[in-house]
């Protein structure tokens, strides 16, 4: 999806954010689109929550402006803006009931809606969340899975222009979590309510996003669709975070509009095909190639790999871990090093799977080279 | 079989220590209630209702004790609170240590050392003589209720401080967060959230404080100067002074009874006025 | 000097440091619960100085004696000569009123050695058995002959003695003239009737019985020591109607009356004395209508924990030397001669001590009956909770 910027409904403009000496946010230019799933990405202390909390208003820019439907709402505290928040232990107050919990944010209203209409809208929202009928529960009652859906309906009830999701899923366990991440991706479709999540779990940011935002260190890093992020990662540091991949160092030694020469550090020599037109390197320039498990072939005979723009060598097995739909091997050559290497099932009809210690050959596509920036 | 043998054993010692030391005596005071003063003072065996005829005499004191055991309790609630609340909510860790520090130390010093310091603080050489120097002439503080009230707040404000501290303290501060996103104000938010999650530090100091200025009698004796005469003055005297055992026992045991009653209603209420799981932690 | 105006110097400060340690400023209001030897107690743990060295030569009467006593009633300094000579360091207990002292010896166990009762209680207690009958031979000071009779018979019992004199003295009031426009109060009429009007909010009435409602019977002319139910009432109605106006109800008045607070007050001859001669606008007055003359014995109470302290004690303070010193310090006349041969002549003739005739005429000897009436107590302690 690609909105035109004054369609954003959030948007950060040179923001920074400082506490003493320490930069929490260090320009942070992005602009959010309206309806869109985005997830801010990255380790803990990279900024991401600092980011969420000024879009809530906990926190207020250094420097820069934060613009909330075209509002610049620096300044604006928090209870005064159209956007609410699913805390990452789920923030319920443990004195009132889970309707009470849901009804909070209506009767903050002036004038407060008429009790009748509280009512239902927190009905409503509790069967949003699939919790019909437990208006009159206690929070503590409440299973931690229950206990999110009350947050969420909570929040969802103000009918907020942005839902800002701090790791709502942390306190899940593994099977409820990829649960809640569909759901959380139907409820978006549903309301249609721009949803910005925090994580620090890549795979959580990839399944339920549009776009990912990732962070390192207080800087945006780069923004993409889960997709773009993964094909074409900015810098080494993207590519390492999302997905594995094999990484290679080397300096540029010929670069055109097309193909990249590059000597690997290894000795090897190698031609890459230049999938960023607009990049140019200069010569010796240090890169790093990535290469992706998967882009990997594998074949015990080198005739029956592919031979045009394909670099072929030859590896050892080292191991084997058989992942069902998948079989990872971990290679092993004189100049590489490891590889790693994702070989899909239906690879395997032909040629039974490779056994450890077998010597066999490896072979990528130039077009699956990917060449990247240190970070 | 087995585990409730040990069970019992376990309890043996506290229950040892409350009858000896609480289920006893009470047991001798109500005997003594109805029995009568002898010649020289003490008491005589003897049954009779006539020292609870004679409780009226004592109205004043009780009547002085119910209205200042209440104001002293609510008094220090209004200054502990805010206290509390900058302690645990607002206070940096080093402000806070101090703090604290100084509400502990006094504890150091005897509480008589330190009300009779409030004699001279309260006396016409104090207070009212800074008052003269702002202009405010004939301040009279000590010896009147008012004194008594300044005393209490003192003597009975860390109590009071300590336990809504604490539970302000573990007071998670998102909980606030999550309300000013809901879109309550500030003032809201403490009304809603940070007031309602007190109320368990709130009722356990009313609580020990009230129970505690049922019973007292130092500061009043000290800052009023016996003119504003507590229950536990009167027992005072009447054990110490007048050695009217038998009438000193009834009025004990009335004490003792319009507690219970005060404490049971004011669970009652409290417990209905807060929806909230944890018990009040005195009982 | 009037000292009404001036914030405290470092002389008054130490005053007051001694008058903790001797724990007079510990009132009997509290003396259940706290107890007066822990005030003191505290104290000298906090401040080491006070707690006395060691004699030398320490004798075999153990190392401390305990002693109940009146407030501002002795010179530190002989305790601590005391505590040199003998080893035996003097713990000190102060009262406000014999009932206090009966309770607490009623209640048992109240650890004291030696303890100064007066007059008119001293039958109660041997009715009671409550007191020892003295060994006189471990009194070797108490010369009988030596004290006049008025202020010693007391101390017998159908011929037995139980207590030996210590001061005797009247209770009357003391007023800071500085504030009576030139009038002279000379009656206890005078008293009550001002402390309602112009002295409001500053008048002291003893926590006592026996001179409380003692000299509000006097008011109405009716004995000091009536127990006749319908002059009881009266002085009764006196009392609630001056309450309101009262500065305080305690037995500890000087300070009060020192820092300007107070401005009269119900006040024994030493504690007359004291505040005259610091204050002179403090008048000692003895009511023309009478009131009390009284008389203090030092005695051994039963079960005594250090009987050979406290006998130690009791002669060392009727050493006729030790006793004068006494006087100089807390102005109390004492009924023995040897000792008057010692004390300076101002002091023999100064009126507060030795009023004059026609006024100690007036004056009665408290009477046992008022301690044991329970009119009398139940009717202060209404007063009290009025």
């Amino acid at each position: 999806m690609r909105v035109s910027s004054k369609d954003s409904v959030v948007s950060f403009q040179n923001v920074w954010k400082r506490y003493g000496e320490v930069i929490a946010a260090s320009n942070l230019n992005l602009d959010v689109q309206s309806g869109e799933f985005l997830s801010f990405l990255g380790p803990s202390g990279c900024g991401k929550t600092t980011t969420l909390r000024m879009i809530a208003g906990f926190d207020q820019p250094s420097e820069g402006d934060v613009i909330l439907k075209g509002k610049r709402v620096n300044g604006v505290p928090a209870f005064k803006r159209p956007v609410n928040m699913v805390f990452q232990h789920y923030a319920l107050f443990p004195h009132l009931n889970v309707a009470d919990n849901v009804a909070y944010g209506l009767k903050q209203r002036s004038p407060r809606p008429p009790s009748k209409e509280i009512e239902s809208r927190v009905s409503e929202s509790l069967e949003l969340v699939q919790l019909a009928g437990y208006q009159n529960r206690r929070i503590w009652e409440m299973s931690g899975g229950q206990q999110q859906r009350v947050a969420l309906a909570r929040a969802l009830i103000n009918k907020p222009e942005v839902l800002l999701l701090d790791e709502p899923l942390a306190a899940l366990d593994r099977k409820l979590r990829r649960e809640m991440q569909i759901e959380l991706q139907n409820l978006q479709r549903n309301v249609g309510i721009t949803f910005i999540l925090v994580t620090h779990d890549q795979e959580e940011a990839l399944s339920m996003s549009d776009r990912v935002c990732i962070m390192r260190e207080g800087e945006i890093i780069q923004v993409g669709s889960p997709r773009e992020l993964y094909d074409n990662p900015l810098n080494r540091y993207i590519a390492d975070f999302i997905g594995k991949s094999n990484f290679f160092d080397g300096v540029v030694q010929k670069s055109s509009a097309n193909d990249l020469e590059i000597r690997l550090n290894n000795g090897a020599q190698i031609v890459a095909a230049n999938s960023r037109q607009h990049n140019t390197y200069a010569s010796a320039a240090p890169v790093t190639i990535s290469i992706r498990p998967e882009q990997l072939m594998l074949s015990r005979r080198v005739s029956q790999l592919p031979d045009e723009k394909a670099i072929v060598i030859n590896a050892a097995v080292r191991n084997r871990i058989f992942l069902g739909e998948h079989t990872e091997y971990l290679l092993y050559n004189e100049q590489f090093g490891e590889f790693l290497a994702l070989s899909p099932r239906q690879n395997e009809i032909g040629e039974p799977p490779f056994e450890v210690n077998e010597d066999i050959h490896i072979s990528w596509n130039q077009e699956a080279t990917l060449v990247l920036n240190h970070d | 079989m087995k585990s409730s043998l040990v069970h019992r054993l376990l309890l043996l010692p506290a229950t040892m220590w409350l009858l000896v030391m609480l289920v006893l005596p009470l047991l001798v005071v109500i005997i003594f209630s109805f029995g009568d003063r002898g010649p020289a003072g003490g008491y005589v065996p003897g049954f009779s209702l006539d020292q609870y005829a004679n409780l009226p005499a004592r109205f004043t004191a009780f009547k002085n004790t119910m209205i200042l055991a209440p104001a002293g309790t609510l008094a220090a609630l209004l200054i502990a609170y805010p206290l509390a609340y900058y302690l645990a909510v607002k206070a940096n860790p080093n402000i806070k240590t101090v703090l604290l520090v100084m509400i502990i130390v006094p504890f150091w010093t005897s509480i008589l050392i330190r009300t009779y310091a409030w004699i001279y603080i309260l006396g016409g050489q104090g207070i009212p003589k800074m008052l003269e120097f702002f202009g405010v002439e004939g301040v009279r503080l000590i010896n009147t209720p008012y004194s008594v009230l300044i005393g209490i707040i003192y003597g009975y404000l860390p109590l009071m401080v300590f336990p809504i501290y604490v539970s302000l303290e573990k007071l998670d501060k998102r909980l606030l967060e999550a309300s000013q996103d809901l879109g309550a104000s500030p003032i809201r938010t403490f009304r809603n959230v940070t007031l309602p999650l007190s109320i368990p530090g709130i009722a356990t100091g009313c609580m020990l404080v009230f129970i505690l200025l049922m019973g007292e009698f130092l500061i009043p004796a000290l800052l009023g100067g016996g003119k504003v005469f507590f229950i536990g003055n009167a027992l005072v005297d009447l054990f110490l002074q007048s050695r009217n055992w038998a009438y000193g026992s009834a009025v004990a045991t009335t004490l003792v009874i319009v507690m219970l009653l005060t404490v049971s209603i004011y669970m009652k209420l409290m417990m209905r006025g807060s929806n909230i799981r944890e018990e009040v932690s005195l009982l | 000097m009037s000292k009404d105006n001036q914030s405290i110097t470092k002389k008054q400060f130490m005053k007051e440091l001694w008058r903790f340690k001797n724990g007079s400023i510990s009132r009997r209001q509290f003396l259940g619960v706290t107890g007066l030897g822990v005030a003191t107690s505290v104290l000298a743990g906090a401040m080491p100085a006070l707690i006395p060295r060691k004699a030398w030569s320490a004798s075999d009467i153990g190392d401390r004696v305990v002693l109940a006593t009146w407030p501002n009633y002795h010179d530190p300094a002989n305790f601590e000569k005391f505590t040199e000579v003998t080893g035996a360091h003097v713990q000190v207990n102060v009262f406000g009123s014999n009932e206090e002292m009966l309770a607490k010896l009623q209640a048992g166990g109240s650890g004291w050695d030696v303890f100064v009762p007066t007059n008119y209680t001293i039958t109660t207690y041997v009715g009671e058995d409550l007191i020892e009958p003295l060994e006189l031979s471990k009194i070797p000071n108490y010369a009988a002959e030596a004290f006049d009779p008025r202020f010693s018979d007391a101390g017998s019992v159908d011929g037995t003695v139980y207590a030996v004199p210590k001061n005797w003295g009247t209770t009357g009031y003391v007023v800071n003239n500085k504030h009576t426009d030139g009038r002279k109060l000379t009656s206890w009429k005078d008293f009550w009737d001002i402390s309602m009007n112009e002295f409001t909010g500053r008048t002291m009435v003893h926590d006592y019985q026996l001179t409380t409602i003692g000299n509000a019977l006097k008011y109405f002319g009716y004995s000091f020591n009536s127990v006749d139910p319908a002059e009881l009432a009266d002085a009764e109605k006196l009392l609630l109607e001056v309450k309101p106006h009262l500065f305080a109800i305690n037995s500890d008045y000087q300070p009060p009356l020192r820092n300007g607070d107070a401005w009269m007050s119900m006040c024994w001859t030493g504690d007359g004395k004291q505040l005259n001669t610091d204050i002179p606008e403090m008048e000692y007055v003895l009511g023309v209508e009478g009131g009390e003359i009284w008389s203090d014995y030092f005695a051994v109470p039963r079960g005594a924990e250090h009987p050979d302290a406290g006998y130690a004690l009791i002669d060392f303070m009727l050493d006729p030397a030790v006793n004068a010193k006494e006087v100089l310090a807390h102005g109390y006349p004492v009924a023995d001669s040897r000792t008057n041969d010692l004390l300076p002549k101002e002091l023999l003739e100064d009126p507060i001590l030795y009023p004059a005739q026609e006024l100690l005429d007036a004056l009665e000897f408290g009477a046992a009956a008022t301690l044991t009436d329970p009119n009398r107590a139940e009717l202060l302690a209404r007063f009290k909770a009025a």
